[in-house]
């Protein structure tokens, strides 16, 4: 019989979690319509501030249980919705994975465990924005949060830059620039220097800008509770889809999510054994 | 924020270095850069943190010269706080105190209005801006000079009464209008912060966004009033917002800007306008409803331990950056960004000037350490090791279920979030046939079903069936679940009605407790479950999802591709790639591409005494360029035809058929 195919995305999240998995990662989870808490607020960036510009929102349209996955959650929906409309909350599509970092935060925290936390977040996320060969409304990031004693932003540098040796070049380098992020403290934008294999050739080493990162801002650790005198953490996210046109040359973001056959079938997949 | 070189250069007493090189030193210490134009124009991305104090050409200046470490020369906010002369032919009152912070208004006298001199338009027209008159101007370049917006009123249009002008900075009244200067009539919503000319009661501004039309400067002006004003940020925002205006001033209001900005402002435009249009500065109505009156302490953020400065030990910011700096590499940081400090047994208490808004806590001066000695400078450090392993459960629980299906000839789709109907609305879809959240995968699949179809015989060549699987989020009105949908069509031969239930019986039966409820659509065709999200992470807990390594990814056309049959009569012993490679050597020559050829028949019988080998292969063609018609193809086959028609081998003759 013949093996059915993986979707790209999934061929390169199991690749992104084989690597940050082998250097102490979990993978976690959070819901795709988020409350405007968990999305902005709770992360720094307050209603009616400019900061809320830099990422085009969906809004929804009416007010809906958001944060229950499954029916499991521990907030159940009629409290929710008190606690949404006590706090005037507005629901969104995610704009970013960021949410999770704070929904992990705070879980972690009601069950009474306290740093060190070490995870990823795949996982598909929504911009308002015109689409075309480079832009999707939708897609998917993927996120990382370290928080524990004495996490530095040399660690951040280490961790990403052994990331992209795995995954795009063993030559790849990580450098930094200064950026603004409100949920963190310094922020950097981070490019990652690799030389692109196009047919089977090895092409001119570029830089290339990959994610967003940063040191996790103290207000944020505090929004979940923890003690930001005692820890410190980074964060970082960029697009899945992204590394997978520069990775394999897909020419059109827009045919990921579009249901094509065609897509799937567009780069030749072989199982691995170990 | 579009700056000049050589504006940026008044600053500096020594020449800049080239715009490259300055777009450079800013990228790697402070800000991405949009773009540099020529030898002069720097676009500086400046984002939200930094928005109160670089939206203009001083903020700028001060960065290059922390980051460059050269000294900055007419920093004009570094000069003594201004004090004004003040007078009784204005009066400013302001109805809500919280909406606006500080109102300073000037009467000038006498001042001749016309074309600005050269160097004026220039500079303004050096960053994108176009040259008014020399009283706008002006308000325009002490702007984009030091970041104050400014207005400029002239005062023979606003009513004197009892030999006085009267300002009247309040809300609107419902349903009260404005014409803007670009003649645009907006009526106010509720709660717009307006300036009015109070003994008229008529409106002749919208707070921190526009001028009115009413008391546009004009050639005939004499008098004017200027106003130097701040106003509530997120005021101003929204303002923005409900009248879809954004302007160079509520582009800067929105960043809270300080209330000590403002005198400066106004000190620096009273100064710019009797250089460039005469007149005389009768004097100055300073109102400063939130401070003691002096003006210098307005508008400072408290920092958290309720002090003017912020607190920072040497070990902190080693700690968050992963550096060894010393005690005098963080005073060099601090004394480069003009920063007033005190440092003692290594730690610094900081006092920021007060256009730095940004800086009110600890992180704030790593990062500025961080950034202005270099990230560069930040050396890879391993992550310490953790004694527990990571916790990929779930994930593996959802990676085990795709597994199971590729394993048995399922392809994973991945679709859109958003439906033509839901449980679910957005408030505002990008695409208004799309306007509702999934509540289902059914319909895509369906979709795609059909789809997959007519590009079959592309990507899975002569295949019996199609058979596909997306998992995805999927939206309720009572919450979001994880869903799984399978697709399946026969191509060839009869569709089993039964085959979707069969898959679903075996994945549940190897994952018990995986599905959440009874399938939700069952069809022959598609069928779709809820995942039960609960038991995901058990059904991972001893699962290592198959790794896969993926290839260069190859394109396919948005054009149609074309099929052509052929099947040949070869000798025995003949091997398929003999047939094929005379196929592929022939169609390499044309303009178009053969996509894919597969062997679908292939058998031997005894004809006249002799073995012979039939083999029938399935073409695809395709171009990027065009749809594929039969004058493209037909002289094709013509020609592998006799091509094929040609060969021989061991002495006979292959024939088409």
């Amino acid at each position: 019989m013949n093996e059915g195919r993986l979707h790209p995305i999934t061929v390169a999240v199991r690749e992104i979690a084989d690597i940050f998995g082998r250097m102490g990662f979990g993978v976690a989870y959070g819901p795709e319509l988020e409350d405007e808490w968990h999305n902005f607020t709770s992360l720094n960036v307050p209603a009616d501030h400019p900061a809320r510009d830099m990422q085009d929102t969906f809004w929804l349209g009416d007010a809906v249980a958001t944060g229950v996955v499954g029916g499991t959650s521990a907030v159940g929906i009629e409290d929710r919705r008190a606690e949404d409309e006590k706090n005037r909350v507005r629901n969104v599509m995610r704009t970013h994975t960021s949410p999770v970092q704070m929904r992990y935060m705070e879980e972690q925290m009601e069950k009474g465990i306290l740093p060190p936390y070490r995870i990823i977040v795949p996982g598909k996320v929504f911009r308002n924005e015109a689409t075309d060969a480079t832009h999707e409304a939708q897609f998917y990031q993927n996120e990382g949060l370290v928080v524990g004693e004495g996490i530095s932003l040399a660690n951040l540098k280490e961790t990403l830059e052994q990331f992209f040796k795995e995954y795009l070049d063993k030559d790849a380098k990580v450098r930094f620039r200064p950026s603004f992020f409100p949920f963190t403290e310094p922020s950097v934008e981070v490019d990652v220097w690799f030389a692109p294999v196009k047919d089977g050739v090895a092409q001119a080493g570029r830089w290339l800008e990959v994610m967003g990162a940063g040191m996790v801002h103290p207000d944020v650790l505090e929004n979940a509770g923890i003690d930001s005198k005692k820890y410190q953490g980074f964060a970082f996210g960029g697009g899945i889809e992204r590394l997978i046109m520069v990775k394999h040359g897909v020419n059109d973001v827009r045919n990921f999510h579009s249901g094509d056959l065609r897509f799937v079938y567009g780069m030749d997949t072989i199982p691995e054994n170990n | 924020m579009k700056t000049s070189r050589a504006w940026l250069q008044k600053y500096f007493e020594n020449p800049l270095p080239s715009a490259d090189e300055i777009a450079d030193a800013i990228t790697f210490h402070a800000f991405e850069i949009e773009e540099v134009v020529g030898d002069d124009l720097i676009d500086v991305n400046v984002l939200p943190d930094r928005a109160a104090d670089c939206l203009c050409h001083r903020g700028i200046a001060r960065e290059i010269s922390a980051v460059l470490n050269v000294p900055i020369q007419n920093d004009s906010l570094r000069a003594e706080t201004p004090v004004f002369r003040p007078t009784s032919t204005l009066a400013v009152s302001i109805e809500d105190e919280s909406k606006c912070l500080r109102y300073i208004g000037a009467v000038v006298r006498g001042v001749e209005v016309g074309p600005s001199p050269a160097w004026l338009k220039e500079a303004l027209e050096s960053v994108g801006q176009r040259s008014i008159n020399n009283v706008v101007d002006a308000t325009n370049y002490v702007m984009l000079d030091i970041g104050q917006p400014l207005h400029a009123f002239d005062a023979d249009r606003l009513v004197e009464k009892d030999g006085a002008y009267s300002i009247r900075v309040r809300d609107s009244r419902p349903e009260e209008k404005i014409t803007t200067l670009t003649g645009d009539e907006f009526t106010l919503p509720a709660g717009t912060l307006l300036i009015t000319d109070a003994n008229s009661d008529a409106p002749v501004g919208i707070a921190g966004v526009k001028g009115g039309i009413a008391a546009q400067i004009t050639t005939a002006t004499t008098d004017i009033v200027i106003e130097s004003a701040t106003f509530d940020a997120s005021l101003v925002r929204k303002t923005s917002q409900k009248l879809k205006l954004w302007t160079d001033a509520s582009q800067r209001y929105q960043n809270s800007l300080t209330p000590e900005l403002a005198a400066y402002g106004m000190k620096e435009v009273l100064e710019l306008i009797q250089k460039v249009a005469g007149g005389e500065v009768e004097g100055v109505v300073d109102v400063c409803p939130n401070t003691d009156g002096a003006g210098t302490s307005v508008g400072r953020r408290e920092s958290q331990n309720g002090s003017a400065g912020v607190s920072v030990a040497l070990g902190k910011i080693n700690s968050v950056l992963g550096s060894s700096y010393s005690v005098s590499d963080v005073e060099d940081v601090f004394n480069r960004l003009g920063f007033e400090y005190t440092s003692a047994n290594e730690a610094f208490e900081v006092v920021p000037p007060f256009e730095r808004r940004d800086i009110t806590i600890p992180e704030n001066l790593i990062e500025e350490v961080g950034r202005i000695l270099g990230y560069e400078h930040i050396a890879p450090v391993l992550l310490p090791k953790l004694a527990t392993a990571p916790d990929q459960n779930r994930y593996n629980g959802i990676e085990r279920i795709k597994d199971f299906l590729i394993d048995r000839g399922f392809t994973e789709l991945s679709t859109q979030t958003f439906a033509t109907a839901g449980e679910i609305g957005l408030a505002n879809p990008l695409d208004q046939t799309k306007p509702a959240l999934r509540a289902g995968l059914a319909e895509n699949m369906q979709n795609a079903l059909t789809r997959a179809v007519s590009v079959a015989p592309r990507v899975l060549g002569p295949a019996s069936e199609i058979k596909l699987f997306e998992i995805g989020t999927v939206f309720k009105k009572d919450a979001e679940y994880l869903s799984l949908v399978l697709g399946y069509k026969q191509l060839v031969g009869k569709q089993s009605a039964t085959l979707l239930a069969e898959v679903i019986s075996q994945l549940e039966a190897e994952m018990i407790g995986v599905a959440a409820e009874r399938p939700a659509v069952a069809s022959a065709e598609v069928t779709e479950i809820l995942l039960a999200d609960s038991n995901l992470a058990q059904l991972g807990a001893s699962y290592a999802p198959g790794k896969i390594r993926a290839g260069a990814y190859k394109s396919f056309s948005i054009y149609p591709f074309a099929l052509r049959d052929i099947a040949v009569w070869t000798p025995e012993r003949t091997e398929q790639d003999e047939v094929s490679n005379i196929i592929i050597g022939i169609a390499e020559q044309e303009d178009f591409e053969l996509a894919r050829i597969d062997l679908f028949d292939r058998f031997s019988k005894v004809i006249d005494g002799k073995e012979r080998i039939s083999y029938a292969f399935r073409l695809v063609f395709e171009s990027f360029e065009r749809t594929l018609s039969d004058e493209d193809l037909n002289p094709l086959m013509d020609k592998i035809t006799s091509a094929l028609n040609a060969t021989v081998t061991n002495g006979e003759q292959w024939e088409v058929r």
